[in-house]
C-alpha cells in the first residue's frame, strides 16, 4: 500500500510541492507521513526477504482490486447517496463471468479468450444493475439497502446450487492469467529470466515466472484503477456529476429543477455496478479460481468500510481505504503470531471491521479524506484551498459550499 | 411430504419470523432506522438463553416435551438481549449525530461485533441445546401433520407473546405512547412524553422479541453465530411486505413469508424446480414485487413515510 503516496501526488493539478504540503489539511499531512513510513517498511521487509515479491504484488493487486470496488461503490454511495449492500454480488458476477468463459472446468463455455470474459461479466452486471434498479430506485434509500442485500443473497444462492453451470461450491479452476493467448505478453512471464537480487548478502531474492506474471496482473490493475479513476473524475466534475451529488443533497431539490432523477441514479448505479464486476474479472485472473464464498456479504461490508473511512465522496479516500482494508484482512491473518491469547483470524476480522464502522460514524462521519477540491475544475478555484473542508456529515457533503 | 405437512411447518417457521419482525417493525417506527443488527441481536438471545439453560437445567418436570428450565433460560435470553440493545443504544446510537442512513450503516457495524464476540466465545461450529429430540405427535399423525411438541410449544410461545404486544400497544399508557411517538415524535414530545424513555422502552421490548424469536430459532434448528443474519433478510421481507413500522403488518407479513419459505418445495410439483435452499430467495422475489405493485406494504397507510404502529 505504499505505493499510495506516489499516487497522492499524480492526485496534485499544480506540481509545486512545497506549495502542495501548505495546502494540505492536518489529517493529510498525517497521512501522508503514514504513507511514507509504510512504503519504507515495505521497502525494508522487501529488501530482507521477510516478505517474498510475488506475494507482495499478489496483495497489493488485492489492494487495487479493493480500491476499484471502492471506486464502484464511491460512485453509487458517495455520489449519488445509493445505499448497495450488493458490491459482493456485482464483484462474484464479474469474477465468475470471467472465470465461466475461461476455466478449464467450466461447465458452460470455458477456454474463450479472457477478453470475453471480461464482456460478458461486464454485459451480465449491467443487465442485473438495471433489472434491481427498476423496481428500487424510486423508493426510499432504506428499501434499497435491504433490496440490495436479498439480491445478492439471491446471486450467492444461485451460484452455490446450480451445479450443472456454476460447479456449484467445487468452483471454478483452470482460470487463465488475463494475458494468456496475447502475442507478446502472454509468453513474457515465460521468456524472463530468472533474477537473482541480493541486497543483503546471503539471502538472494530469485524473481521468478510468478513474480513476472503477478508483475503483469499489477500492470493490469493500474490500468483498470487509472482509466476508471480519471473516467469517474471526469463524470464527476462535468455537470452530470454535480446532479448526481445534487440528488445526494437534496433529491427533491433535484427534482424541483426539472431532474428526471430516477433516470440519474439507474445511471450512476450501473456505472457503479459496472466498475464492481470489472473488479471481479480481474480477481478471477489474480486468484486463478473463484467459488462461492468471494460473494459472502463481508466482502460487501469490506468495501463499505473502505468508502467510510476513506470519504464518502473522494475517490482518493476510496483509493486509501482499499488498501487499508487489505491491510486488516491480511494483517488479522497473523493475528495467532502475535496475540498472546489465541484468537481465530475470522472472527477478529469481524470484529475490527465492525468496531472500524461504528467508530468511524461516530467519530469522523466524513472520513479521513472528505471530498475537497477534486470535484472542482482546477480553474474555478484560486490558489488557496477552500477553508474548512473537513467540517460537515456525509448526508451534507453532496452539496459542498464550496462548488 | 404433503402439502399440508409443509403448512404445518410453516406455521412454526413463521412463529419465530413474526417475533423478529415484529421486534425490527418497532424499533424502524420508534428509533427511525432500518437495525441490521436485529438479526444479530436474536443471537444474542439464543446464546444467551443457551448458557443460562446450560447453568439452570431441566429442573425436572416439563411442559410439551420442554423443561420448565428451557422457559426461565428463554426469560434470561430476554433479558439479555434486551440489555445488549439498551448498552447499545446508550454507547453507539445516541452518541452520533448522522442522519437513519448512518445510523443504518453504524448498526451493520453492531452486528459485526455481536457476531465476532459469538464467535470468539462459542466458535463457528453449531450447538444444540442439550434436551432431547420429540417424536412427532402421535395424535395428528393420522392427519397428516407431523410436528412435534416442541414445535407446538414455539407456536403456542409466540401466539402468547404477540397478544401481549397487541395488549401492551393498545391498552397500556406505554403502549399509546409508543403509537403516539411512531406516528409523530415531535408531537409526542410537545404533549410531554418522555421520548427518549420510550425509546429505550422500544428498544427493550423489540430486542427482547427478537430474543425470544432466536431462542425458538435455535430449538427449531440449531445455534450457530450465523443464525440470526440469515434470517435477517427473510426478517426484513417481511416487514417490508407488511409495511414497513407497522406492528400489525410485520405480524400478517411475517406470517406469509415464513409460509411461503417453509413452502418452498411445493412449487415444484406445480413444474418450477426450486429447492428448499431457494426459500429466502423466493421470500426475497416476493418482496420485490410488493414494493413494485404496492410500496407501502399491506398495512401501509399509503404514505411513503409508513408512519404509525
Amino acid at each position: 500500500m505504499g505505493q499510495q503516496a506516489g499516487r497522492e501526488s499524480e492526485m496534485s493539478d499544480r506540481f509545486d510541492i512545497g506549495a502542495y504540503w501548505e495546502d494540505f489539511t492536518p489529517i493529510e499531512r498525517v497521512l501522508t507521513a503514514a504513507l511514507g513510513i509504510v512504503t519504507l517498511l515495505l521497502i525494508l521487509f522487501l529488501g530482507t526477504g521477510r516478505l517474498g515479491p510475488s506475494y507482495f504484488l499478489f496483495l497489493f493487486g488485492l489492494g487495487g482490486m479493493y480500491a476499484l470496488l471502492s471506486l464502484g461503490l464511491n460512485s453509487q454511495w458517495g455520489f449519488t447517496g445509493l445505499i448497495n449492500f450488493s458490491v459482493a454480488a456485482f464483484f462474484g458476477i464479474g469474477a465468475y463471468g470471467a472465470a465461466l468463459m475461461t476455466g478449464s472446468n467450466s461447465p458452460i463455455a470455458g477456454g474463450f479468450n479472457p477478453i470475453f470474459g471480461l464482456l460478458i461479466g461486464l454485459l451480465l452486471a449491467g443487465i442485473i444493475a438495471v433489472a434491481i434498479g427498476i423496481p428500487t430506485l424510486r423508493l426510499r434509500a432504506d428499501y434499497l439497502a435491504i433490496a440490495t442485500l436479498g439480491l445478492a443473497e439471491v446471486i450467492r444462492l444461485f451460484l452455490q446450487n446450480e451445479r450443472q453451470w456454476t460447479n456449484g461450491s467445487a468452483g471454478i479452476r483452470g482460470i487463465p492469467s488475463f494475458f494468456e493467448g496475447w502475442p507478446i505478453l502472454g509468453e513474457f512471464p515465460r521468456l524472463m529470466p530468472g533474477l537473482e537480487i541480493g541486497i543483503i548478502p546471503g539471502t538472494a531474492i530469485v524473481l521468478e515466472t510468478t513474480f513476472w506474471r503477478q508483475l503483469l496482473n499489477v500492470s493490469l490493475m493500474l490500468v483498470f484503477l487509472g482509466a476508471v479513476f480519471f473516467i469517474l473524475r471526469r463524470a464527476q466534475r462535468s455537470p452530470w456529476g454535480r446532479l448526481q451529488r445534487t440528488i445526494r443533497a437534496d433529491e427533491d431539490l433535484a427534482k424541483a429543477l426539472g431532474k428526471n432523477t430516477y433516470r440519474y441514479k439507474m445511471q450512476a448505479f450501473v456505472l457503479g455496478s459496472l466498475i464492481m464486476a470489472l473488479a471481479g474479472v480481474f480477481y478471477a485472473h489474480l486468484n486463478l479460481f473463484v467459488n462461492p464464498g468471494d460473494l459472502d456479504p463481508i466482502t460487501t461490508f469490506y468495501v463499505w468500510v473502505a468508502v467510510i473511512l476513506g470519504g464518502s465522496g473522494s475517490n482518493r479516500g476510496a483509493l486509501l481505504g482499499g488498501f487499508v482494508v487489505v491491510a486488516i484482512r491480511e494483517g488479522s491473518r497473523f493475528a495467532n503470531d502475535i496475540a498472546f491469547i489465541p484468537l481465530d483470524a475470522a472472527p477478529l476480522r469481524l470484529l475490527l471491521i465492525g468496531l472500524l464502522i461504528v467508530l468511524v460514524m461516530r467519530f469522523r462521519p466524513q472520513g479521513l479524506l472528505p471530498p475537497q477540491r477534486e470535484l472542482i475544475w482546477p480553474s474555478a478555484v484560486g490558489n488557496k484551498a477552500p477553508s474548512g473542508p473537513d467540517k460537515g456529515v456525509p448526508q451534507s457533503d453532496g452539496g459542498d459550499p464550496n462548488e | 411430504m404433503s402439502a399440508i405437512e409443509f403448512a404445518a411447518n410453516g406455521v412454526v417457521y413463521s412463529s419465530i419470523i413474526v417475533l423478529g419482525s415484529i421486534g425490527l417493525a418497532i424499533i424502524y417506527s420508534i428509533a427511525g432506522f432500518a437495525n441490521f443488527a436485529h438479526g444479530d441481536t436474536m443471537t444474542v438471545g439464543a446464546y444467551a438463553a443457551f448458557v443460562a439453560f446450560g447453568i439452570i437445567g431441566g429442573l425436572g418436570f416439563g411442559v410439551l416435551g420442554l423443561p420448565i428450565g428451557f422457559f426461565l433460560a428463554l426469560l434470561v435470553g430476554i433479558a439479555i438481549a434486551a440489555l445488549v440493545a439498551i448498552v447499545t443504544e446508550k454507547i453507539v446510537y445516541k452518541p452520533l449525530e448522522i442522519g437513519s442512513i448512518g445510523l443504518l450503516i453504524t448498526s451493520i457495524g453492531v452486528a459485526f461485533v455481536y457476531r465476532a464476540m459469538i464467535q470468539l466465545g462459542f466458535g463457528a461450529d453449531a450447538n444444540r441445546f442439550d434436551i432431547p429430540a420429540q417424536r412427532p405427535i402421535e395424535e395428528l399423525i393420522p392427519y397428516g401433520i407431523r410436528i412435534t411438541s416442541h414445535d407446538l410449544a414455539i407456536v403456542l410461545s409466540a401466539t402468547v407473546l404477540v397478544v401481549a404486544v397487541h395488549v401492551l400497544l393498545q391498552y397500556t399508557d406505554l403502549g399509546r405512547k409508543m403509537r403516539a411517538m411512531a406516528d409523530n415524535p415531535d408531537l409526542a414530545r410537545a404533549s410531554g412524553i418522555r421520548t427518549y424513555r420510550i425509546k429505550l422502552w422500544s428498544w427493550v421490548l423489540g430486542a427482547g422479541l427478537a430474543g425470544a424469536g432466536g431462542g425458538f430459532l435455535g430449538l427449531y434448528n440449531n445455534l450457530n453465530p450465523r443464525m440470526g443474519f440469515s434470517v435477517l433478510l427473510v426478517i426484513f421481507a417481511a416487514v417490508i411486505l407488511g409495511g414497513i413500522g407497522s406492528v400489525y403488518g410485520a405480524m400478517l407479513g411475517g406470517f406469509l413469508i415464513g409460509m411461503v419459505v417453509e413452502m418452498t418445495p411445493l412449487l415444484s410439483r406445480v413444474g418450477i424446480p426450486i429447492g428448499v435452499d431457494y426459500g429466502p430467495a423466493v421470500a426475497f422475489l416476493i418482496m420485490v414485487a410488493v414494493l413494485l405493485v404496492r410500496p407501502t406494504g399491506i398495512a401501509g397507510d399509503g404514505t411513503a413515510g409508513g408512519e404509525g404502529i
